[in-house]
């Protein structure tokens, strides 16, 4: 409630045309929106390009913020993930003319991920190891389908309700939690794939 | 998810609970129920054990650290955009006020002059003046052309404004001398006309009479200077008839 209020705050200082208010708000969401970015896209990259456009969109759609009609975080989150789906559509244009005649089902087949996994000797430090559990993880993230993998990314990294994640996504809370479910679920079963291999 | 129906509880009602249960909000007889379908449904079974697992998986992702240039790079590209299009508008009216000042402050200090200028009144006024100097100055022998290229170092103002004054003086004693000689002039013609003042008069009469009066007219006023100067004024053309002419006056005064 708090940081809503002081968002909105700021938001009604940004559009009086207040640059402080602007840096601040950027200041305290934009490792919100870059880890949302990351987490889906999966490259610090294009991460960074993302994050900077859903800023730029922000900036521009601030006046139309309806400060009463919903909490900022959802409107932000909301630009972010219309910009994700623009984004994902580009790059499955881009790898589908890369690889035609290849299924992703037999791609995924013949290149397991623990292929990318580095070879695994005793770990040096703890850091390292869960560094390395990190990486496998986004891995795996990666192959969930975009539907799965934005529902998870919102509950179990962001922390938004059902109620905020049906909004931004558009759908009814219960289709929410089935692909929270589902997602969860998926990626379970491509780690456990994975580390069977592994082990 | 198939409609199945484990302990009175179906499978897509086991999915709607799944995320509740695992956020351990689930209580009570819903719970129980929950508990019971997951132990006897061969999908929602492994469904929630996988489910559990992979919420941990995700609970393994730490927040990753944004690129340090990327709170700079957003700045730039959001307020970066503001300030060229709004400070753009602005510099220019900086640099348009700049002009306007310079204008104003030209207006504010000429135009008051033009404006009278531009009266005609003062236009014919202004006319007249520098039609009566530039006149002034031509008669006593400064011309525009000198004044224009007139060296404006105070000596040389000094030394044009001593050689205006000597014309100017040269000009008046000028005018002095002529009045001076047109003076004396009427002053010896005082002198030499009182002593035959009717003879002059019965002179006019004689030659309006006389139809060959121009010779005569000639001698008249050759007589109002002195005899001595009309018999030498003659006395080259034709002697005698000088002679003869001066008889003729002669005799012509002792007959009046
Ligand atoms: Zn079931």
């Amino acid at each position: 409630m708090e940081d809503a209020q002081l968002a909105a705050m700021l938001v009604r200082r940004c559009v009086a045309g207040d640059a402080a208010a602007w840096e601040e708000l950027v200041q305290r969401y934009n490792r919100r929106i870059y880890n949302i970015c990351y987490r889906f896209a999966g490259s610090a990259d294009d991460a960074q390009d993302l994050t900077q456009e859903v800023f730029i969109k922000m900036y521009r759609t601030l006046k139309s913020y309806d400060l009463e009609r919903g909490a900022f975080m959802t409107w932000v989150t909301t630009i972010t993930r219309n910009l994700l789906v623009d984004h994902f559509r580009k790059t499955k244009q881009d790898r589908m003319t890369d690889s035609l005649d290849t299924a992703p089902s037999e791609q995924e087949d013949a290149m397991p991920l623990s292929d990318r996994i580095p070879d695994h000797g005793p770990s040096p430090d703890a850091h390292s190891q869960s560094r390395e559990v990190g990486e496998t993880v986004q891995r795996a993230l990666q192959k969930l389908s975009p539907d799965l993998r934005e529902a998870v990314i919102l509950r179990d990294l962001n922390d938004l309700d059902y109620r905020e994640i049906a909004t931004v996504l558009k759908v009814p809370e219960g289709t929410v939690k089935s692909r929270i479910n589902r997602g969860r679920a998926e990626l379970a079963r491509l780690l456990q794939r994975t580390y069977k291999q592994v082990m | 998810m198939a409609a199945e129906h484990h302990n009175g509880m179906q499978c897509n009602e086991f999915d709607a609970l799944l995320s509740d249960a695992l956020d351990q909000v689930l209580s009570g007889p819903k719970a129980q129920a929950f508990q019971a379908h997951a132990k006897t449904c061969a999908v929602c079974g492994p469904l929630l054990a996988e489910a559990e697992a992979g919420k941990r998986w995700l609970e393994q992702l730490v927040e990753v650290e944004p690129p340090v240039h990327l709170v700079h790079n957003i700045l730039a590209a959001t307020t970066g955009i503001d300030t060229a299009r709004l400070h753009a508008p602005a510099t220019a009216q900086t640099q348009a006020s700049w002009f306007d000042r310079l204008r104003n402050w030209a207006s504010l200090v000429v135009s008051p002059v033009f404006a009278v200028v531009k009266q005609p009144r003062f236009a014919m006024s202004f006319g007249m003046a520098f039609f009566s100097l530039s006149i002034s100055l031509s008669l006593t022998g400064v011309k525009l052309s000198d004044v224009r290229h007139a060296d404006l170092r105070p000596s040389a103002i000094r030394r044009s404004y001593y050689e205006t004054t000597g014309k100017v003086v040269k000009y008046y004693e000028n005018i002095r001398f002529v009045y001076e000689i047109e003076s004396r002039v009427r002053e010896f013609k005082r002198a030499t006309t009182p002593a035959e003042p009717a003879p002059e008069k019965k002179d006019n009469h004689q030659r309006n009479d006389n139809t060959s009066g121009q010779p005569d007219d000639k001698q008249q006023r050759n007589y109002s200077r002195g005899d001595s100067q009309v018999i030498l004024a003659a006395l080259p053309d034709n002697p005698p008839v000088v002679r003869f002419a001066s008889e003729t006056q002669a005799t012509l005064r002792r007959m009046l």
